[in-house]
């Protein structure tokens, strides 16, 4: 495993951390730590996107990032499964993953999520 | 309203990146302020939005209204490619955008 990508994984990682905090933090250590989330998962992806091509970057990113907020809300914070809504998100992530394959990795858009 | 807000808070996102495409080009302070201001315009809508939508749903329209803003910012002022297959992904984004919201 290179270690630019487990950059990637790990700013995923955080940037679920970070979306859950948005949700439901209720106090300020709720709040600090969902920023300090946000900080360092923005971090670890520009210094990544600056190493690997950057479409492929976030596209990796965006997939881990929306499948683990969507695990997260069935498992741990009750949200009823519904197909439709699976398969819609679904359909939302292959166009954003799509945009950016194609878009290439000429343009280093997208380091930020 | 949450709807609302959480796709403004896509455009503000979409504004963030095109700051920071801008400030490889012209490193100055104005842009940097600009950078943070989109940032933070559209963190602040987006926690507003997820207090309401589901978490999965609103970081999904989120993070797709912001790469069709930045796709759509990218075509109209930097030229880029109008490829079809580009504007069936931007089609795809926004359908599936508007089927979240009838289904929720």
């Amino acid at each position: 495993m290179n270690r630019s990508w487990l950059r990637v994984f790990v700013a995923a990682f955080l940037e679920v951390i970070w979306v859950i905090g948005l949700a439901h933090a209720y106090d300020i250590w709720t709040w600090i730590g969902t920023i300090i989330a946000l900080i360092i998962s923005n971090y670890l992806m520009i210094t990544a996107g600056q190493i690997l091509p950057a479409g492929t970057v976030y596209a990796v990113f965006v997939g881990l990032g929306t499948s683990g907020t969507v695990i997260s809300e069935l498992l741990f914070f009750g949200e009823p499964f519904k197909w439709e809504r699976i398969i819609l998100i679904s359909l939302l992530l292959i166009g954003v993953i799509g945009l950016k394959v194609i878009t290439g990795n000429k343009h280093e858009k997208g380091a930020e999520s | 309203m949450a709807w609302f807000s959480l796709i403004i808070a896509g455009v503000f996102e979409a504004f963030g990146v095109a700051m920071i495409s801008r400030l490889r080009r012209k490193r100055n302070w104005q842009t940097v302020v600009l950078l943070i201001f989109g940032f933070g315009i559209s963190l602040a809508l987006l926690g507003y939005s997820l207090r309401f939508v589901a978490m999965g749903t609103g970081y999904a329209i989120w993070t797709g209204i912001g790469v069709v803003g930045g796709t759509f910012v990218g075509m109209v002022f930097y030229g880029e490619s109008r490829d079809w297959r580009r504007l069936a992904f931007i089609a795809l984004i926004l359908f599936s955008t508007i089927g979240l919201k009838l289904v929720s």
